[in-house]
C-alpha cells in the first residue's frame, strides 16, 4: 500500500467524522458534505506538493473549510431545482424553529464567508469547532495571542457583515411595501 | 448603529457547531471515503484516470468528474497508445524521406520555367503595356489640351483686349493730331484770304480812289461846263 493512501486511510479513521461533521456544519447539508469528504480525500491523495505538510490533519481541517466556502460561493450563484433542495441538518424538531435557525444559520455562514481566509478559518476553528486557542496556534502557526486577536476582529467584521446585510434587507423590505 | 450584538452572533456560532451529521450518514461517508481509497490502492502514482463505474452505498453509481480524472493524469494505455502514434509517424515520416526522388535543382528549374514563361508572355505582356501607356498618355493629353485650351483662349482674350485699349489710344492720338493740323491750316488759309482780300480791297481802294478823283474832277469839269452852257433837261437823264 502506498504511504499516501496508508497516511489518509489513518487521517480518515482518526477525524474522518470530525471533518465529516465540520463539512456538514458549513454547508448544512448531509449529502453536499458526503460530496465534498469524497473530493477532499481525493484532492488530498492527488496533490502533487503534499510532501511538505506537515500536520495532515490541519491541512485537512482547512482544504475542508475552503471546499465547503467555494461550494457555498458557487450556490449562490445558480439556482437550486425543487428537487434538489434537501432537508438541512439542524436539531430543532419544530418545522418554525427549524425554519428560523436555518435562515440564520445559513446567513451567517454566508457573512463568514465573506470574511477574509485568516478570519474564516479562526472563526470556524474556533466557534464551530470548539478547539482551543492553542490547538489554533499550533495549526496555524501563530501565537495563541495572535489567534485571540484575530477571533476578536473576526467577530467584529462578523457583525459588521450581517448588519449590513440585514440593513439592505430591511431597505428591500421597505420598498417592497412601498410598491405593494 | 449595530443591529445584531455579539451576544446573537456567538448564539448563532453555539447553534452551528451544535449542527451534528446523522451517525449513519457520517458512517456512510467514511465508508464510501474508504472504499475510494482502497481502490486507488491499484492505481500507481500519477493515477489511471477515469474511475471505473461501481455500485456505493447511498449512490446509485459513482463516476468520478472529468476534472478528478484529468487532475490524475492521463491513462497509461493511452500514454502507451500515444507513444506508438509517434514512433509509426516517425517511422513513415523518415521512410518517406529516404524514399523520395532527389530534390530537384531549385535553380535549374527555375531557369527553366523563366525561359518558357518568358517567350509567350513577353510580346503580349510588351503590347498590353504600350496599349495602356497610349490608353493613359491620350487620356492625359485630352485633359491637357482642355485645359491648354481654356487657357489659350482666355490668353487670346487678354492679348485682343490690350490691343484693343491700344489701338483706340493710339487712333484718338492721330485724330487729335490730324484736327489739330486741319485746324492750323484752315486759319492759315483763312488768313491768306483775308490778307488778299485786304490786298484787293487796298488795290480796289487805290484804284477806285483814282478813278472817283477823276471821275470827281471830269465831273467837276462837267460840271464847270454846263454852268457855263444852258441847262440840258433833267427828265430825259
Amino acid at each position: 500500500m502506498r504511504s499516501r493512501q496508508k497516511e489518509l486511510l489513518e487521517l480518515l479513521d482518526k477525524s474522518g467524522a470530525d471533518l465529516y461533521a465540520l463539512l456538514t456544519r458549513l454547508t448544512l447539508r448531509e449529502d453536499v458534505a458526503e460530496e465534498l469528504m469524497q473530493e477532499l480525500f481525493i484532492k488530498l491523495n492527488n496533490s502533487r506538493g503534499i510532501g511538505k505538510v506537515a500536520n495532515w490533519d490541519a491541512y485537512a481541517r482547512r482544504s475542508a473549510i475552503n471546499l465547503a466556502f467555494d461550494w457555498r460561493r458557487t450556490q449562490k450563484k445558480k439556482v437550486l431545482a425543487l428537487g434538489q433542495v434537501a432537508e438541512p441538518a439542524s436539531n430543532d424538531n419544530s418545522p418554525l424553529g427549524k425554519l428560523i435557525h436555518s435562515e440564520e444559520m445559513a446567513e451567517t455562514l454566508d457573512a463568514i464567508g465573506r470574511l477574509k481566509k485568516a478570519s474564516r478559518e479562526v472563526l470556524v476553528m474556533r466557534y464551530l469547532q470548539q478547539e482551543s486557542y492553542d490547538n489554533i496556534a499550533e495549526q496555524l502557526g501563530k501565537t495563541s495571542h495572535q489567534v485571540r486577536a484575530l477571533c476578536s476582529r473576526a467577530i467584529r467584521h462578523l457583525r459588521d457583515v450581517l448588519d449590513s446585510n440585514e440593513h439592505k434587507s430591511s431597505k428591500k423590505e421597505i420598498h417592497n411595501v412601498a410598491n405593494q | 448603529m449595530s443591529q445584531i450584538n455579539e451576544n446573537e452572533i456567538h448564539d448563532r456560532l453555539k447553534r452551528l457547531s451544535q449542527v451534528e451529521p446523522a451517525k449513519g450518514a457520517t458512517d456512510r461517508a467514511m465508508h464510501r471515503i474508504r472504499d475510494t481509497l482502497m481502490s486507488e490502492k491499484a492505481i500507481p502514482k500519477g493515477g489511471t484516470g477515469f474511475q471505473p463505474v461501481r455500485a456505493r452505498p447511498g449512490w446509485p453509481c459513482h463516476v468520478l468528474s472529468l476534472k478528478t480524472a484529468f487532475q490524475q493524469g492521463l491513462p497509461q494505455i493511452l500514454m502507451k497508445l500515444a507513444a506508438a502514434a509517434v514512433l509509426m509517424i516517425s517511422a513513415g515520416f523518415i521512410g518517406g524521406r529516404l524514399s523520395a526522388p532527389e530534390p530537384l535543382d531549385v535553380q535549374e528549374l527555375r531557369a527553366v520555367l523563366e525561359s518558357s514563361l518568358k517567350s509567350p508572355l513577353e510580346p503580349a505582356i510588351r503590347q498590353e503595356m504600350l496599349a495602356e501607356i497610349e490608353n493613359r498618355l491620350q487620356l492625359a493629353l485630352a485633359d491637357y489640351s482642355d485645359t491648354l485650351k481654356q487657357e489659350l483662349g482666355q490668353q487670346v482674350r487678354r492679348d485682343m483686349e490690350t490691343y484693343a485699349e491700344q489701338t483706340l489710344t493710339t487712333a484718338g492720338n492721330l485724330i487729335d493730331q490730324r484736327l489739330m493740323g486741319l485746324a492750323r491750316m484752315l486759319e492759315a488759309a483763312r488768313i491768306k484770304e483775308r490778307q488778299h482780300v485786304a490786298a484787293a480791297f487796298d488795290y480796289m481802294g487805290s484804284r477806285f480812289g483814282d478813278s472817283l478823283a477823276t471821275l470827281a474832277a471830269r465831273r467837276d469839269n462837267q460840271w464847270g461846263a454846263e454852268r457855263v452852257s444852258p441847262a440840258p433837261d433833267i427828265s430825259e437823264n
